[in-house]
């Protein structure tokens, strides 16, 4: 096992009677590194999630996190992990720095730090206030400073931006990448593809619990084979121009394949001379789209 | 090993007097139990205050039916409320063991609990000493009985409300198996156990009726405060049916809230989430 790989999943099996929410998981995060774990509702991500923390008992299976085999609640008390639950509603009846020195004392950790990272959350001047008066935003806040108090190596976080308007999400993202910064594993549970793009380094993608595919996006988009649009003033012109460029264009537009991107590049650049043109490539979210939609394909 | 249990604790009991029915309910006791003990007074013109028997019969009556209430109201969320709002996923993600999360609840809803029952057995305790002053050295110890197999009574009773926390899929179906387990055991059980007290014509009946005592921890808590606070002229006397001292019966109180703690302990073990 290389060492910086900080979670270690083994053919991972839930089975929950007869039903299989969680079937033959693989994967791998390294310290400083982000994975978002995507999938439909029901996917199995949540059931992933608990076994990692030692909640849930796999059906078979290895999980090794530190260094340490993980198969039992006591196994994981000795790392230093942080998690955010979905839907979590925490103490309405506390203040906001009760609920934190609560979780802090649980952990063992100086209050000083509680009143930095409420400081560091925008949440210092409601942190006298009962929980139950915060917004929503506030409260997906203060769920998360409480995941990220004792500083983890592990971060686990249950679809941390539900809910949250596209500002308080992208605040979220940059404590995330602070914390990958300072060497930390992090899981992501998300169905929000368009915010989680740009600040994960892997996707993995699962229906039914099993895995569909996984990478970083380039790597997914490599693997989907889904088609890159060249757009722009000259590609038009060129299309209509060339004859062999005619000949790809569907519509008028430059559809190509993954494969056949960098031989098109070097086509419009050496032969025909056309530099000012863009390149619109699958996002994450037609990427995972693609997977779903061939998912339904090979059931049927 | 301690401190966390400390912790959870310390959060309950701050949880639950921001409760204002917890300091409501403890209002309750101690005004019927004020108002038992002093409202002879009133039909008399004079302070006075029933035999301390009597009195004390009275005391675990409103006692037997209060505590328990007060109990699973306290503790009937506790596993399913945190188990709806997720937090209980989220201390299990902690470094605790579940039998310290249990341990740190139980330690602080015992403690509310204590000393609500302190406070209104104790302020009646002393202001039947300063209005009428019947010597402390009576007053003492069946004062102590009461408030000690009343906490035990109420540790049974928090448990219960555990038990049922940790099997049911929603907070109000806790709510209502608790108070139907209430209604069952505190008024439905009793009814029938004293129809059979009563029934001097059904002489097998004594050796049921010990039984039928030892099944029920309020009636344990009942026997034991009549054993504590025997009632010497009335021949009829309820405590000579009572057949057990009362170490056996504070025992078999104890018992029940050790298997009690016991299959709580079990249950959240195996709890799956
Ligand atoms: N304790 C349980 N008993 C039985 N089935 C369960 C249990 N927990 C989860 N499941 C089932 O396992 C499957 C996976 O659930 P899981 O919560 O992991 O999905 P998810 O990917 O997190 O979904 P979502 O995006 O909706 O949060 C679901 O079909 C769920 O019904
Ligand atoms: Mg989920």
């Amino acid at each position: 096992m290389p060492i910086n790989s900080v979670i270690q999943v083994q053919n991972l099996i839930k089975q929950y009677g007869e039903f299989t929410a969680v079937g033959n998981i693989s994967l791998q995060v390294h310290a400083g590194e982000t994975l978002a774990l995507l999938g439909h509702n029901g996917a199995g991500k949540s059931s992933l999630i608990k076994m990692l923390l030692g909640i849930v008992k796999p059906t078979s299976g290895q999980i090794t996190m530190m260094g340490k085999t993980v198969t039992h609640e006591k196994d994981r008390r000795q790392i230093n992990l942080g998690y955010l639950p979905e839907n979590i509603s925490l103490y309405e009846k506390l203040t906001g720095k009760e609920v934190l020195n609560y979780f802090a004392a649980l952990k063992r950790i100086d209050k000083s730090k509680v009143l930095q990272v409420l400081e560091e959350f925008g949440l210092e001047h409601a942190q006298d206030n009962p929980v139950k008066s915060y917004s929503k935003g506030m409260k997906q806040r203060l769920g998360f400073a409480q995941a990220i108090l004792s500083s983890p190596d592990i971060l686990l976080l249950d679809e941390p931006t539900v809910g949250l308007d596209p500002q308080a999400s992208l605040f979220m993202y940059q404590k995330i990448d602070e914390l990958k910064r300072q060497g930390c594993a992090i899981v992501v549970c998300t169905h929000e593809l368009a915010v989680v793009e740009d600040n994960i380094d892997r996707a993995f993608i699962m229906a039914n619990g099993m895995e569909l595919a996984s990478g970083c996006v380039e790597t997914l988009r490599q693997l989907t084979d889904l088609k890159v649009l060249f757009k722009g003033e000259e590609i038009n012109q060129a299309i209509a121009e060339d004859e062999f460029l005619n000949t790809l264009a569907v519509n008028n537009q430059l559809l190509i394949h993954q494969v056949d991107k960098p031989r098109v590049m070097q086509y419009l650049t050496q032969h025909c001379g056309v530099y000012n043109f863009s390149i619109e490539e699958p996002g994450l979210s037609d990427i995972y789209h693609h997977c779903m939609n061939n998912r339904h394909q090979n059931v049927a | 090993m301690f401190t966390p249990i400390l912790t959870i604790a310390s959060k309950e009991i701050k949880d639950n007097f921001r409760n204002r029915w917890v300091v409501f309910i403890g209002l309750i006791l101690t005004s019927l139990s004020l108002i038992i003990s002093f409202s002879g007074s009133v039909v008399t013109g004079e302070l006075a205050v029933p035999e301390l028997p009597m009195l004390m019969a009275s005391l675990s009556s409103i006692g037997v039916f209060i505590l328990p209430l007060t109990a699973i109201l306290l503790s009937y969320d506790s596993f399913i409320g945190e188990e709806e709002s997720g937090t209980l996923l989220l201390l299990l993600s902690y470094p605790l063991s579940r039998s310290q999360i249990l341990l740190g609840k139980f330690v602080g809803h015992i403690t509310v609990l204590a000393c609500t029952i302190v406070f209104s057995f104790g302020l009646t305790a002393a202001l039947i000493h300063v209005f009428t002053g019947t010597e402390l050295s009576l007053l003492l110890p069946l004062f102590c009985h009461l408030v000690f197999s009343s906490i035990l009574l109420s540790m049974c009773f928090v448990l219960v409300g555990y038990v049922v926390s940790l099997q049911v899929a929603e907070k109000a179906k806790a709510i209502a198996i608790l108070l139907f387990i209430w209604v069952a055991v505190v008024l439905v059980y009793d009814l029938i156990l004293l129809t059979l007290m009563v029934a001097e014509a059904v002489e097998l009946s004594s050796q049921l009726l010990q039984v039928m005592i030892l099944l029920n921890p309020s009636d344990i808590f009942r026997a034991l405060m009549l054993v504590a606070a025997p009632q010497q002229d009335t021949s009829s006397s309820l405590s000579s049916l009572v057949q057990f001292p009362l170490s056996n019966l504070y025992i078999a109180l104890t018992i029940w809230v050790g298997v009690m703690m016991l299959i709580s302990q079990s249950l959240f073990h195996r709890k799956i989430f």
